[in-house]
């Protein structure tokens, strides 16, 4: 049980780091905003949460563009300084342009969608004393290779592995039910012989609840988290054209900052 | 008597070997178990013989992440979907991900005879150079396929190992060590350098011919520069004969470090040329079409004395 003291701690760091995440990619000059503030709850609840232990447990961001909600998670657990934000994406920075182990705390390099899953059996398969966390997008389902691991953690037995599906219905070019629909994504799962759990992605109460169910599951497990694309901002709430900014006009950013201090 | 011996039949009883004194040694499998002999391992090992299916691409990531909990692991199935299907997997969750995975690829090159262009893996060595932090490597026979696979297991790069299907004649000396990026002289001469890998090289010791320096290049990656300068330096004449496409193969790598080096010899190139593969019932008729047989390497070598 999430008491209600700790939901509000985590709904502080949830406004906390979306304001960092926002200066990040303003500074910086741009990145992938929308997936980045659809997830970072989900990543919030992993990290900030008792049922993760980052030094033994293992979490793979297999969506690696969605890195900017990681880099604020790991700077806000002090793996390095949050001074360096700012060098997202500039040569030289360890703050790469899709997740790279360069930064302390990444435990996977990725950009490549639909290979996060299948490291993730390896993992999940050579340490079976450990949970291993994987976080997907839902627009990277439509990648073959994501079935194959789906196969094989049913196969294997895999009751260690989570895979929580950051499910904000778009991805680059458009919605995702336009692009290439998932059709039944949870039925997917079941037949594939995983356990299946849909929760609100942005309610700490319920990811934290489910990540608890699948911890006990003797099965893989499937979080499909329902989310919003750039969550908390009003004008980059489902709309596509937010998947990646470059250059967001000042005015632009003082709105959407003021938009997260009042209501994120 | 020169015999004959299996090559992926070495690579089956080497792993066996090993894993019984190495309990971190895995097996991740694309349903070709047979086909690379590794009944033995997978009877003898069940829980460390992991079998993906055909499944190359995700076998590739669950090599890599296995890898990562400290496993010694050997990714297995025909050269023609691994690396050829799972390329990018390699690139991303093995090499950038410094996961040390050895990738073992079997019947590549015409030297898989009758099953055609489809597997007839010609592009291998181009795929595999050209990725940062994989090595190469093309034994020779069944002799230096064990010495390789024996130093392999202890790398702490993930490697690539060449392998093909033929029964081949059994040239290497027991009594050489295999090195990470060396080459060895099988025949020393004069006049001309011929370098290659695998089997294929083997052909020439069916040329009469003394003044004929033959390297085995079985570490394609790293190189051994110091051994072929100094023989290039020597003969100033060059032939690199490889059951390959000529595109982004041994030829070029050589070529590129010849010439950097200040070289420039008489140079010729015998590999497979932009072409597609195709089924035959033995070796030499598909090399003697492709222009790697030994006839083509008689005029190869008749044509490079008479450069001037």
């Amino acid at each position: 049980m999430l008491l209600v003291s700790r939901e509000n701690y985590l709904k502080s760091i949830s406004r906390e780091l979306r304001l960092d995440l926002l200066d990040m990619i303003y500074h910086s000059g741009g990145g992938h905003i929308g997936g980045s503030l659809s997830s970072l709850d989900l990543m919030i609840a992993v990290y900030f949460s008792e049922i993760f232990h980052h030094k033994k447990d293992h979490f793979v961001l297999s969506a690696g563009h969605l890195c900017p909600a990681l880099y604020v998670t790991l700077s806000k657990l002090g793996l390095f300084p949050k001074e360096i934000l700012s060098s997202y994406s500039s040569f030289g920075s360890i703050l790469q342009g899709h997740v790279s182990t360069d930064v302390p705390g990444v435990e996977y390099s990725g950009g490549s969608l639909g290979q996060g899953l299948s490291f993730s059996c390896g993992l999940a398969l050579g340490d079976k004393k450990n949970t291993t966390i994987c976080l997907t997008s839902d627009g990277e389902h439509q990648e073959g290779q994501t079935w194959e691991a789906a196969m094989f953690a049913s196969k294997y037995h895999l009751g260690n592995l989570i895979n929580i599906v950051d499910y904000n219905h778009y991805q680059i070019d458009g919605a995702t039910d336009d692009i290439m629909p998932l059709g039944n994504l949870a039925g997917k799962y079941i037949q594939f012989g995983w356990t299946v759990t849909t929760v609100d992605g942005h309610d700490f109460k319920k990811i934290i609840k489910a990540i608890e169910l699948a911890k006990d599951s003797d099965y893989p497990n499937c979080i499909i988290a329902k989310t919003i694309l750039g969550k908390g901002v009003s004008f980059m709430q489902y709309d596509y054209h937010y998947h990646d900014v470059k250059n967001l006009p000042e005015n632009l950013y003082l709105r959407a900052k003021k938009e997260i201090e009042n209501h994120g | 008597m020169v015999k004959n011996l299996s090559i992926r039949q070495a690579f089956g009883k080497t792993l066996v070997k090993l894993a019984t004194q190495d309990a971190g040694i895995y097996v991740v499998n694309a349903d070709l178990k047979s086909s690379l002999s590794l009944n033995d391992f997978a009877k003898k090992f069940p829980s460390r013989f992991i079998e993906c299916g055909v499944a190359e691409t995700n076998a590739a990531g669950i090599a890599a992440g296995l890898a990562k909990t400290g496993k010694k692991v050997f990714l297995t199935s025909f050269s023609c979907f691994s690396p050829a299907i799972n390329w990018n997997t390699i690139k991303q969750s093995i090499c950038y991900n410094h996961a040390n995975v050895n990738i073992v690829g079997s019947h590549s090159g015409l030297l898989s005879t009758d099953l055609g262009a489809t597997h007839q893996m010609l592009e291998d060595v181009a795929l595999m150079r050209a990725l940062p932090n994989m090595q190469v490597f093309a034994p020779l026979d069944a002799i230096e396929t064990e010495k390789i696979v024996s130093v392999i297991a202890r790398s702490p790069l993930p490697s690539y190992l060449r392998l093909i299907r033929s029964q081949t004649p059994v040239v290497y000396d027991p009594k050489n060590s295999f090195t990470i990026g060396k080459s060895y002289v099988l025949k020393k001469g004069s006049d001309i350098t011929l370098l290659g890998y695998g089997p294929t090289i083997i052909q020439a010791f069916d040329v009469d011919n003394a003044k004929i320096e033959i390297i085995n290049c079985s570490s394609i990656k790293p190189l051994d520069s110091e051994t072929i300068l100094k023989s290039v330096k020597k003969t100033n004449r060059l032939i690199v004969l490889e059951d390959h496409q000529k595109n982004g193969g041994l030829g070029e790598a050589v070529a590129s470090l010849v010439l950097s080096s200040g070289l420039s010899p008489k140079f010729i190139h015998l590999a497979v040329d932009n072409r597609f593969g195709q089924s035959g019932k033995d070796f030499q008729q598909l090399y003697k079409h492709y222009g790697i047989g030994v006839e083509n390497l008689k005029e190869a070598i008749s044509v490079i004395m008479s450069l001037k």
